[in-house]
């Protein structure tokens, strides 16, 4: 191998350097340090492709991923487990509407995410929200300060993200105008409460850790 | 039991590699948002088929030639074009815009997507020439060539030799 094949491998892949690649640089000096070179040059590459991973990614993907079949097999469990207990239809009912995963999506959103969102995307107007708010016929609660509107990433779509701080402390909104749902669904976890209704043609959470979510919930929904 | 077994093999799994999907995703479309849907598209489809994965050994490479195909799917066949913004404008957190990788960020931002993509993939992946030929369906040498284009490049860009307004050229 001559210096010119040696820095041509070497360019194309500077980690694994064949056995000629090896002999070659043992031998020359200037090879060995143009290796040498590269070799930082990948390092400094390494650092700039290494973009902040959002906290929680990995175990938020995966779950999200795989979520249908494991969470309804895990709810179905604890149904059981409660009626095995004689808890009654009651009380599963009530771990099954706990479990929610939208619900629990968005409680992990404000824990996990929530920051990284203010600080990455980019803020709305009021007057975009309420144009989003109308057409899912609800209204931004007026109990409290709108501390950020913006829109970020849910859940494969698009949300509209309120930060409102209340009497009762902070709570979140999350106008989801392409997540329609069904039926009021709940998530109790990481100390907050979530709560997903359905809104016309969407849905919209609240997340609080604040005693009022109740309160909020019966204001943003107007219908 | 069998369903347990295979959820937590592809939590592994996922746990594993979701950092380096994260990451080659970003490369791909240079959005934050955008590469976290289509990593949770990516996942979904390999759960799906996470049955159909008969060499563990394989994880990684079949993981990532899903993301790019999720990438494709989900960006090119609306016709978007390549993004051509600088790194200022791309939504990385304001810490990490302020880090001493901030000059090669704005290199690779720089250069050619045909350039980059091996290169993350190589750098990130740890993928062989090989490998890398296969996933984007191209020959071995064509592969070395654009490793060779890119880092040297890079290396003009960040010693200041070529302006950033020519390095797509």
């Amino acid at each position: 191998m001559n210096c010119l094949e040696f820095r041509r491998e070497t360019l194309a892949d500077p980690g694994r350097p064949s056995e000629a690649a090896r002999a070659h640089a043992s031998q020359c000096a200037a090879c060995s340090q143009f290796r040498a070179e590269t070799l930082k040059l990948d390092e400094a590459i390494v650092a700039g492709i290494s973009v902040p991973v959002p906290e929680g990614f990995g175990q938020r993907m995966a779950r999200n991923a795989r979520g249908p079949d494991v969470e309804r097999r895990r709810r179905f469990m604890a149904l059981a487990a409660s009626l095995a207990l004689g808890v009654g239809i009651g009380a599963g009912a009530y771990v099954w509407e706990r479990d929610d995963p939208l619900a629990r999506a968005s409680i992990d959103f404000v824990v996990d995410e929530e920051v990284n969102a203010i600080l990455t995307s980019k803020p709305s107007d009021f007057s975009a929200l309420q144009s989003v708010a109308r057409a899912l016929n609800v209204q931004i609660p007026q109990v409290g300060e709108v501390r950020y509107i913006g829109t970020c990433p849910f859940q494969g779509t698009i949300a509209h993200h309120v930060v409102v701080m209340t009497e009762g402390g902070k709570a979140t909104l999350l106008l989801l105008p392409d997540k329609a749902v069904g039926e009021k669904a709940r998530a109790s976890a990481r100390g907050l409460r979530a709560v997903v209704a359905p809104a016309r043609g969407g849905s919209v959470a609240i997340i609080s850790g604040a005693s009022d979510l109740a309160r909020l919930e019966q204001i943003v929904n107007r219908s | 039991m069998r369903i347990g077994r295979r959820a937590r093999e592809f939590d592994e799994a996922v746990r594993t590699h979701s950092s380096a999907l994260f990451r080659y995703a970003f490369w791909l479309c240079r959005d934050r948002g955008r590469a976290e849907d289509v990593v949770q598209e990516a996942l979904m489809r390999a759960w799906k088929a996470w049955d159909d994965l008969e060499d563990p050994g394989a994880t990684r490479s079949w993981l990532f030639s899903i993301v790019r195909n999720e990438h494709l799917r989900a960006f090119e066949r609306k016709g978007l074009d390549i993004d051509d913004r600088g790194v200022e404008e791309l939504d990385l957190p304001v810490d990490c815009r302020m880090d001493v990788a901030m000059d090669v960020r704005r290199a690779l931002a720089a250069i050619p997507a045909s350039l980059r993509e091996p290169l993350v993939m190589q750098v990130l992946g740890g993928f062989t020439c090989a490998e890398i030929a296969a996933a984007l369906d191209t020959t071995e040498g064509a592969i070395m060539t654009r490793l060779t284009r890119a880092r040297q490049t890079l290396r003009r860009l960040m010693q200041g030799e070529v302006p950033l307004s020519e390095a797509a050229r």
